[in-house]
């Protein structure tokens, strides 16, 4: 059963624009110059209750945006959405009961105060009475271990003390739905570690869907099942985490160290590192039999060590990113040697007080 | 999965009650955090409008009055006007924040939660020297000659609606930055007026003027109505203070939501304070 369904939903952002200097500077004053930005361009997508999701994309791409629509925030400019069978926008009290939302950047706890005394505030939010806060404080002060910090002013805690307890504190209404946005971002990483583990926990136990944005492959790969890329404010990839990894399998980084300084040659192969003694190589399995490979490098010297490891995600992804901008770049240039007169496309979202 | 059934409109205001009880005593604790600063803010405050207390003193035992505002009358706006400015920033402290909170895109937080994004956001927060404003009013109206008790019922009723009025005047100036973008100047200056007008003798503007006490800036509610009603112990007065302040609170909440419909939001680190 879909918990949020979204059907060409877009966000377009009117900005106004003034060239450089003094003089545009007067002119915008007097006749100012304003320019649509399509932040969100008519994405679909649906998500399954309990999945994990991970929606990513490069800064500016429209991820905070779509999760800002998602939760009530902000009013789509075309197209519609439904969570948990309501409009955000129309029925954002009623939803906003039944979903939560961490960021990494903003604070629902008070600064000055224990995080006790937010907890009791946000029991009188959602309306949750006295008996059952205190049950429900218990449990999640409990299962967060964040007993120790209850008492401390949250300004005196720790970033990665902080994050649990405002992680604990988003569940105290027990939301059916959780949009995490860089939830990790500036922690270390035992933090990370243990936020990852309590993501974990909370989609297994309470069967809670989690929507989460980070920046952060290890968040993703750590607790995501499935990913939806989006670039440009379009979705370019929707796919199982699975499936994703896979595209690694054609591309190995092979590395190996020598006994004594070597210098392996492998036709049609450059190495991405190379010491006296050591060499990595970046091998696509599709151009080069990784067998071929290995007898070249292990017939240029004694070897000491060799590791075979997939491509990074990381590069998996960046490598995503990369191919949708020079794709774009590639038609772009198409169109103008075909003389066409088509407008390029309008950038993507550049207002950086917008997206992170 | 649904809106779920209505439910009776007692236990939405109940609730209501509840959760703007208890963000009151969050926001007293958090203000107490700090006792030095809270003592300094709320007594230092309290000396300030002293001294213009001084002032009006030094000048009427010259003049005898101003504009037929004798120094009780005088005194009576230094009373009503702390006091009403004083209970609004108390109870609802972000009033004169609302632009920046827009602007930084803070206003996320209250939009994530099952309340009323106005009334959320403005009794998020008290002002500590507030309190000192509001304890200057009393304090001043405790000291003015003829005090009775129908006359300090008057003052407290006329307090409350001063400080509706004043809630939802300052609120629409803040809320212009829905539709400016940045409103703050405007808003300090509309504060600037509304302030200024408010504690001098209404007789001393020109006539074509007044007006615009009634208005735009409504110092004629806040100030000039009630202490006409204070010295004739009028209660009917409250026949046209009460409607005045819930026509300005209901205007004030209608800007708002309007403007809400133009937010932005926006990603600026930071943490609710």
């Amino acid at each position: 059963m879909a918990v949020i369904s979204a059907r060409g939903l877009g966000k377009t952002f009117r900005t106004k624009v003034k060239a450089e200097g003094f003089a545009a500077s007067v002119r915008g004053l007097v006749r100012p110059v304003w320019r649509s930005i399509e932040a969100v361009r008519g994405i679909d997508l649906e998500v399954e209750e309990g999945e994990v999701l991970a929606f990513l994309g490069p800064n500016e791409a429209g991820k905070s945006t779509t999760i800002k629509m998602l939760t009530g925030i902000l009013r789509p400019s075309l197209g519609s959405a439904t969570v948990l069978g309501l409009d955000p926008s129309r029925d954002r009290v009623a939803l906003a009961r039944s979903i939560a939302a961490v960021f990494g950047q903003r604070s629902q706890l008070w600064f000055h105060l224990p995080p006790s005394d937010s907890f009791r505030l946000l029991g009188a939010v959602y309306e949750i009475d006295g008996r059952e806060l205190v049950r429900r404080q218990g449990e999640l002060v409990e299962r967060f271990g964040i007993g120790d910090y209850m008492d401390v002013p949250v300004r005196k805690l720790s970033l990665g003390e902080r994050v649990r307890c405002e992680f604990a504190a988003s569940l105290l209404h027990a939301p059916r739905i959780i949009f995490l946005d860089e939830p990790t971002i500036g922690m270390d990483v035992v933090a990370k570690r243990e936020i990852r583990g309590l993501l974990e926990e909370v989609n297994k136990r309470d069967r809670v869907t989690i929507f989460l944005t980070s920046h952060d492959i290890g968040d993703i790969e750590k607790v995501c099942k499935r990913a939806i890329i989006i670039h440009h404010g379009s979705i370019i990839v929707d796919e199982s985490m699975k499936s994703l990894k896979h595209r690694a399998m054609s591309r190995k980084i092979v590395g190996v160290k020598y006994a004594a300084p070597a210098r392996p040659d492998i036709p049609g192969l450059e190495p991405i590192k190379r010491t006296q003694d050591a060499v990595r190589y970046e091998v696509d399995t599709g151009r080069h039999r990784i067998e071929e490979v290995l007898r070249f490098l292990v017939a240029a010297g004694e070897v000491l060590d060799i590791t075979v490891e997939d491509e990074p995600l990381e590069n998996i992804i960046a490598g995503i990113f990369e191919g949708e901008d020079r794709g774009a770049s590639l038609a772009a240039a198409g169109r103008a040697a075909a003389g066409t007169r088509t407008e390029a496309a309008p950038p993507p979202a550049r207002d950086e007080g917008r997206e992170a | 999965m649904g809106k779920g059934g209505a439910r009776p409109w007692w236990r939405t205001a109940l609730s209501c009650m509840r959760f703007l009880a208890t963000s009151f005593v969050v926001n007293v604790q958090s203000a107490l955090e700090y006792r030095t600063n809270f003592l300094i803010q709320v007594f230092g405050m309290a000396l300030n409008n002293a001294a213009f207390a001084a002032f009006w003193a030094v000048l009427l035992s010259r003049t005898g009055s101003v504009g037929g505002y004798v120094f009780t009358d005088v005194m009576f706006i230094w009373a009503i006007v702390p006091a009403a400015f004083g209970l609004a920033h108390a109870l609802a402290g972000n009033i004169r924040s609302i632009g920046q909170i827009v602007q930084r895109g803070e206003l996320d937080v209250y939009l994530l939660q099952p309340r009323d994004v106005w009334l959320n956001l403005i009794t998020s927060r008290t002002v500590v020297s507030a309190w000192g404003d509001f304890l200057y009013g009393f304090l001043v109206i405790a000291l003015l000659p003829g005090l009775s008790p129908g006359r300090f019922a008057l003052f407290c009723a006329m307090t409350l609606t001063g400080a509706a009025i004043l809630v939802a005047a300052f609120s629409a100036a803040e809320s212009l930055v829905f539709f400016m973008g940045d409103s703050s100047s405007a808003s300090g200056a509309f504060t600037e007026f509304l302030l200024s007008f408010s504690l001098y003798p209404e007789t001393v503007f020109d006539r074509g003027m007044r007006w615009v006490f009634y208005t735009i800036v409504p110092s004629g509610f806040v100030a000039f109505v009630p202490l006409a009603a204070y010295k004739a112990l009028e209660w009917r007065a409250l026949a046209l203070l009460v409607p005045a302040s819930l026509a300005y609170t209901a205007a004030s909440y209608a800007l708002f939501r309007l403007g809400l419909r133009r937010y932005e939001s926006g990603n600026q680190v930071g943490t609710r304070s």
